[in-house]
């Protein structure tokens, strides 16, 4: 069905009578003032975006380095015999962990003495390129084997299908465990890709049932007629008509992502080289009673990561494609 | 509906090889192996390459890949999972060993999975943008957004911090040994895992209940002065369990695998953390088999949902 803004707009002597919603941007607002939630995520997704993007100008301190203070109980004149019975004694200065937020340290610091809000801003920036890079690796390769599956039919579809049920009979951590196994230890680009592969099996089967309605259509008919080889048609007339879908598929899997690879790291198999937030809540669990900060405020980013993402996700697919509605 | 069992069957069979296929192919992969961890921890070996070779020739790692990948499938198919090369107890002794303590855990995910996202979905579309409505929708969107050790976490940090009960995370206790400590001990995780497995449940019955209460019969019965309470659980909620119920098949097949995180979290020696744990140590005939053994479990699980869709919705026939 024709909405009202995809209507030519009336016109009279060369003058529109009325602009239902006008410009990109005016359409944005109308959506946003129905969508309050959606309008909130999106709002929520440009911090976070602009906290990852920004990290080296607004994380204050080095995520790694190790604050210290001065020892209380160093003790200059002391002899090794004393030091040997008391280390303390030796060194002028000691960590400075486990700090409860404060000014210099606005939400304190971990085991190590490492700035805790350093750390959360640095973990955003990896969220994003886990969320982002993963989704979009998920979609491209699920568009090209959904395009091939369903555009075919017959035994091709049959047997990729298979792969698919195949990949989705795995538990996905099992799934994703084994893969980033595959390195001695994980790197972000090995994390990335494996997640991806895990959604690719979703996408797949999501671009398929789409391909096959596109192309069951009059247009593509016309097109074969004329003449038009499979690639052609594919890439001309049916892709365009399922980029819809790929942006809903690709907005609503960060979220996600940024779960599945919170897991990883939790289990101490995330990017071996990286600060995530899975990593951090996996740490900071450790002294739970005593210094919950660490845990709680990675938790916390991770959750607020992941609903803005949902948020806006969910409102892009009303927008552009509310069939998917309840598959996701 | 017979040919339509007898077709996905078969169908499953080729699922089932896939999923043995990928296994193998990439548990193989790995770097490292299971005779490389055991040469490496042995401290007294004079010649290691010579004790490798042995130990590899022990394990039968030796053999060419496809002639062990043959083997493996010849076991598959007389049921014989393999031995673990630690223990080297079969893997359905493992297994048994290890499915107690994840059925506990799955239960109690369940339990609380029902106990929650049903009359949270209920009561939210029925009340629908009320306060309380919003409250409710909210509550599923954190959790949602939630990891299930994040929630974990935050309620070891509430029962710590307000002291009110002990966890034995080292004792492994049943229900059936102590019931007290065991009730204690996967209290948490169950409520955490319910409540991320719940999540999505809560919004889909909800707009599944919305969605029912539109038609007609709906307000036939309202008309017909039936209670409200009738009307809602008999003739609604029946109708817009059907989507809900695919759904929870996925989260049953979910919990029969094993919590990896959860387990490994509180120290529960389930599948999941044997899963794990085998993956780690490159123990890999148990590893294997765990993983299609849970394969087997969720593709029937999918056929078994399929079935009972058509049986509770008679308008759903499948083609022939």
């Amino acid at each position: 069905m024709a909405r009202v803004d995809e209507l030519a707009a009336p016109t009279l002597g060369g003058q529109e009578l009325f602009r239902p919603y006008g410009t990109a941007l005016r359409r944005l607002w109308s959506v946003a003032r129905r969508n309050k939630l959606g309008a909130l995520g999106f709002v929520l997704v440009l911090v976070i975006l602009l906290v990852a993007a920004l990290s080296p100008v607004i994380q204050r301190y080095d995520e790694n380095h190790q604050f210290q203070r001065p020892n209380p109980e160093f003790d200059p004149g002391a002899n090794p015999l004393d030091i040997a019975r008391n280390p303390n004694l030796g060194s002028p200065f000691i960590l400075d962990r486990w700090r409860a937020p404060s000014w210099e340290h606005w939400l304190g610091t971990d085991q190590y003495g490492r700035d805790i809000y350093a750390r959360i801003v640095v973990g955003a920036r990896l969220a994003v390129i886990i969320g982002f890079g993963a989704s979009l690796i998920s979609v491209l390769s699920g568009t090209i084997t959904g395009l091939i599956s369903g555009y075919f039919g017959g035994r091709v579809d049959f047997f990729l299908q298979r792969v698919v049920d195949g990949v989705q009979a795995f538990p996905p951590l099992v799934l994703l465990l084994l893969l980033v196994s595959v390195l001695e230890e994980p790197n972000l680009a090995l994390t990335v890709v494996a997640l991806g592969f895990l959604g690719w099996a979703y996408s797949t089967r999501v671009m398929r049932s789409v391909v096959l309605s596109v192309a069951a259509s009059t247009f593509v008919e016309a097109a074969r007629a004329c003449g038009a080889g499979p690639l052609r048609i594919m890439l001309r007339h049916v892709l365009p008509n399922v980029l819809a879908t790929m942006v809903v598929i690709f907005s609503i899997s960060i979220g996600i992502y940024i779960l599945a690879e919170a897991g990883l790291s939790f289990l101490g198999l995330g990017p071996a080289d990286q600060t995530t937030w899975g990593k951090m809540v996996n740490t900071g669990r450790n002294q739970l009673d005593s210094h919950p900060w660490e845990a709680l405020f990675a938790g916390l980013a991770i959750t607020l990561a992941v609903l803005a993402f949902n948020l806006a996700g969910d409102a892009l697919r009303d927008e552009l494609d509310p069939r998917l509605r309840g598959r996701t | 509906m017979t040919a339509y069992i007898v077709r996905r069957l078969l169908m499953n069979l080729v699922v089932l090889w896939v999923v043995v296929s990928v296994v193998f192919v990439t548990t193989n992969l790995l770097p490292g192996d299971f005779a490389l961890r055991q040469v490496a921890t042995n401290l007294e070996l004079q010649d290691y390459s010579q004790a490798l070779r042995e130990a590899r020739r022990i394990l039968g790692l030796d053999k060419p890949l496809w002639q062990r990948y043959g083997e493996f499938m010849g076991g598959l198919l007389t049921l014989d999972l393999g031995r673990s090369y630690e223990t080297h107890r079969s893997t359905w002794a493992e297994l048994g060993e290890r499915l107690p303590s994840t059925l506990e855990l799955g239960a109690m995910i369940l339990l609380f999975t029902f106990l929650i996202s049903i009359p949270v979905g209920i009561i939210s579309a029925i009340r629908q943008n009320t306060w309380l409505d919003f409250l409710l929708r909210g509550f599923a969107i954190f959790n949602v957004a939630t990891p299930a050790f994040v929630i974990a976490v935050l309620l070891t940090l509430l029962v710590l911090k307000l002291d009110l009960f002990r966890i034995d995370v080292v004792g492994r206790p049943h229900f059936w040994t102590d019931p007290e400590a065991a009730l204690k001990l996967y209290i948490i995780p169950g409520l955490a895992g319910g409540l991320t497995s719940g999540a999505g449940i809560m919004r889909l019955l909800r707009s599944q209940m919305l969605e029912v209460m539109r038609n007609d019969y709906v307000r036939t019965a309202f008309a017909k002065g039936l209670r409200e309470g009738t009307v809602w659980l008999r003739h609604a909620l029946k109708n817009a369990m059907l989507p809900v119920l695919t759904v929870m098949g996925f989260s049953v097949a979910g919990i029969v695998s094993g919590q990896i995180i959860l387990e490994n979290m509180f120290n529960i020696d389930g599948v999941g953390r044997f899963l794990y744990t085998r993956l780690i140590l490159r123990d890999l005939p148990p590893f294997q088999g765990t993983v299609v053994i849970i394969a087997f479990v969720v593709v029937t699980v999918n056929l078994l949902v399929d079935i009972a869709y058509a049986w509770l919705d008679p308008r759903i026939r499948y083609a022939e």
